[in-house]
């Protein structure tokens, strides 16, 4: 410029124009660019642009996101930060392992990429309830061929001048997995205890892990972390190369099974009988980690079969004792009565008699009986029970089959006689029967008392069979017996039953 | 606002990576351009993090920037363009 002014319209003119504007405008720029730094519009400048020498770099103004990008991956746990649109502005690598994701591929495919299609309504609810306040949610991410089970949790984060979602990622898919292992070991072990048999489990060595509550019930001290040869020491009976408990369970442990065999354990009279099986415990595949042994406790059936077993040889007994009887009663009465008529009507008598306690005891299932049921049973047939002739006093005293037998056959002999000739024989007799029980000499009598009846004036000469009968049927015992007393009133009778034969 | 609606906008965002305003401005940009000129607009946002030598063909010194290549002139918006009404009044093509 030489102080002269330009020519309007030329070249020259023009370039300057053009220069000015350009210049203006890069002052403007300039002001704006301050502006905006003063004013806190801009969080970054270019450095060194303007130097050929010094190669471009950023550098960013304030705090920005720098300083939780370093907390953030101090962390342990998978931590991003995600603007208000949601979108990933950070992950750090401890998140990025845990989706197998690269920080690039978050922040390109969002975490819904990551987390799976089917995630997306459920994340994008955390992150709306995130920035109300801190939320969480499980969610389940493939990686690789595994799944995970991650616990996301989102909370308000202040971003510079905006706000944010902080978002952290734990993983408890191990946990999940002890936890899932735990319970099902607990339901093992509940199915364990809460088996009805008997049921023990061994490891390889053959000591004792786990032992039901009836299995526990077998043993005095605690079973488990003893062998089990030792907490249950078998006895298989017969045992001719016959597993005990330790072949028992070497056999087990070895893969076979032992189903069924017959043994048993403790000492007489608190021994207990068992159906023993064993099976090896199989974890998986071929993984043999112990045995599991059954012990079925067979002492109730055994009892029950011994209880048969005797019924049947009483039975058999009873059947004989009472056909000689009958035998005996058959042969007696021929020789003691003069006319067939007479063998008849005394013959079936005395097996009516013998009928009727029979019956009694048939109905109490061949138990014990009453004395006053046995007596009203024999006198029935002359005098009922209730009948003001008969008076029964003191016979509430049970008595085993044998004594009933024995005294029917006697009470039917001394009401067959009492109503030939004694005091049923006449409409103004009575019969009493009472019964003494004197328990500090072990006696029980039955006194047998005729009155009102004709009266005896002489004792019979001949001693029949019915006498006889009276006489010693008791008498299978040295205590027990009859005596007959010919008193004027009537007949008395004095029955000694024996003591053994009583239950009081 | 009056827009010549034929006419293309060409924009260029200068960014720092996920500084807050760098962020800011994308968002911001994206919704004023969909709501304003929708189908009528490019936009390319250039990292100057990954890339800081791109800054000089636009001489950027400051981050966020947007620059208005078309329609012509050029012109710069510095800041998050959180402030829609002088975001339109800079891009706003009927004074060009």
């Amino acid at each position: 410029m030489s102080g002269v002014a330009p020519l309007p319209g030329t070249g020259l003119d023009i370039d300057m124009n053009v220069e000015t504007a350009s210049l203006r405008r890069r002052l403007e720029e300039a002001e704006e660019t301050l502006r905006a730094i003063r004013e806190g519009e801009v969080d970054a400048l270019v450095i060194g642009g303007s130097r050929p020498d010094r190669p471009d770099e950023v550098f960013t103004l304030e705090a920005g996101p720098e300083p939780y990008r370093v907390f953030m991956e101090a962390m342990d746990i998978g931590a991003a930060a995600l603007d208000d649109g949601d979108r990933l502005l950070f992950a750090n690598t401890a998140l990025c392992a845990l989706l197998g994701r690269s920080v690039e591929d978050l922040q390109e495919s969002g975490l819904t990429a990551a987390l799976g299609e089917e995630a997306e309504p459920q994340l994008r609810e955390l992150l709306r309830r995130g920035r109300e306040g801190r939320a969480s949610a499980e969610f389940r991410a493939g990686v690789g061929d595994e799944e995970r089970l991650l616990l996301l949790s989102a909370a308000p984060l202040r971003l510079g001048p905006t706000f944010g979602l902080a978002l952290t990622a734990a993983d408890f898919t191990e946990r999940q997995r002890a936890a899932s292992v735990e319970e099902s070991e607990r339901l093992a072990r509940a199915v364990i205890a809460s088996a009805s048999e008997a049921v023990v489990v061994c490891d390889r060595d053959g000591r004792i892990t786990h032992v039901s509550r009836s299995g526990l019930a077998l043993c005095a001290d605690v079973p488990v972390g003893r062998m089990f040869d030792e907490a249950y020491p078998l006895i298989v009976p017969e045992m001719t190369g016959l597993p005990a408990g330790e072949d028992l369970i070497a056999m087990a442990v070895g893969g076979g099974m032992i189903q069924g065999i017959e043994a048993s354990l403790g000492e007489a009279p608190a021994q207990r009988s068992f159906l023993v099986s064993a099976a090896p415990l199989i974890v998986s595949g071929d993984d043999i980690r112990g045995c599991v042994v059954t012990l079925v406790d067979l002492t109730q059936r055994k009892e029950a079969e011994r209880h048969q077993l005797l019924l049947m040889k009483e039975l058999d007994h009873r059947v004989k004792n009472t056909l000689a009887l009958v035998v005996s009663i058959c042969t007696r009465t021929a020789s003691s009565e003069d006319t067939v008529e007479g063998f008849r009507r005394a013959f079936l008598g005395r097996i009516h008699a013998l009928a009727a306690t029979h019956t009694l005891l048939a109905e109490k299932s061949w138990a014990n009986l009453l004395i006053g049921d046995v007596v009203a049973a024999e006198l029935a047939p002359y005098v009922p029970a209730g009948d003001s002739r008969l008076a029964m006093t003191g016979l509430d005293i049970w008595v085993s089959p044998r004594a009933a037998t024995a005294l029917g056959l006697v009470l039917h002999e001394l009401a067959t006689n009492a109503a030939k000739y004694g005091a049923l024989s006449t409409l103004g007799g009575s019969i009493a029967v009472s019964g003494h029980l004197d328990r500090e000499a072990e006696e029980l009598t039955l006194e047998w008392r005729e009155s009102g009846g004709p009266g005896i004036h002489t004792e019979p000469v001949r001693r029949g069979f019915g006498r006889s009968v009276i006489a010693r049927s008791l008498s299978y015992a040295p205590d027990g017996g009859a005596e007959l007393r010919f008193a004027p009133d009537g007949l008395e009778c004095t029955i000694r039953v024996p003591w053994q034969d009583l239950q009081l | 606002m009056s827009q010549d609606p034929q006419r293309p906008i060409r924009l260029t965002l200068y960014v720092a990576g996920q500084t807050p305003k760098s962020l800011a401005a994308i968002r911001n940009l994206e919704r004023i351009c969909e709501e304003h000129f929708p189908g009528r607009y490019a936009v390319e946002v250039v990292d100057l993090r990954t890339a800081p030598h791109l800054a000089r063909e636009h001489n950027i010194v400051a981050i966020p920037t947007l620059v208005r290549e078309l329609p012509t002139p050029m012109r710069k918006l510095i800041g998050d363009l959180s402030d829609t009404e002088k975001v339109l009044v800079s891009l706003s093509v009927n004074e060009a």
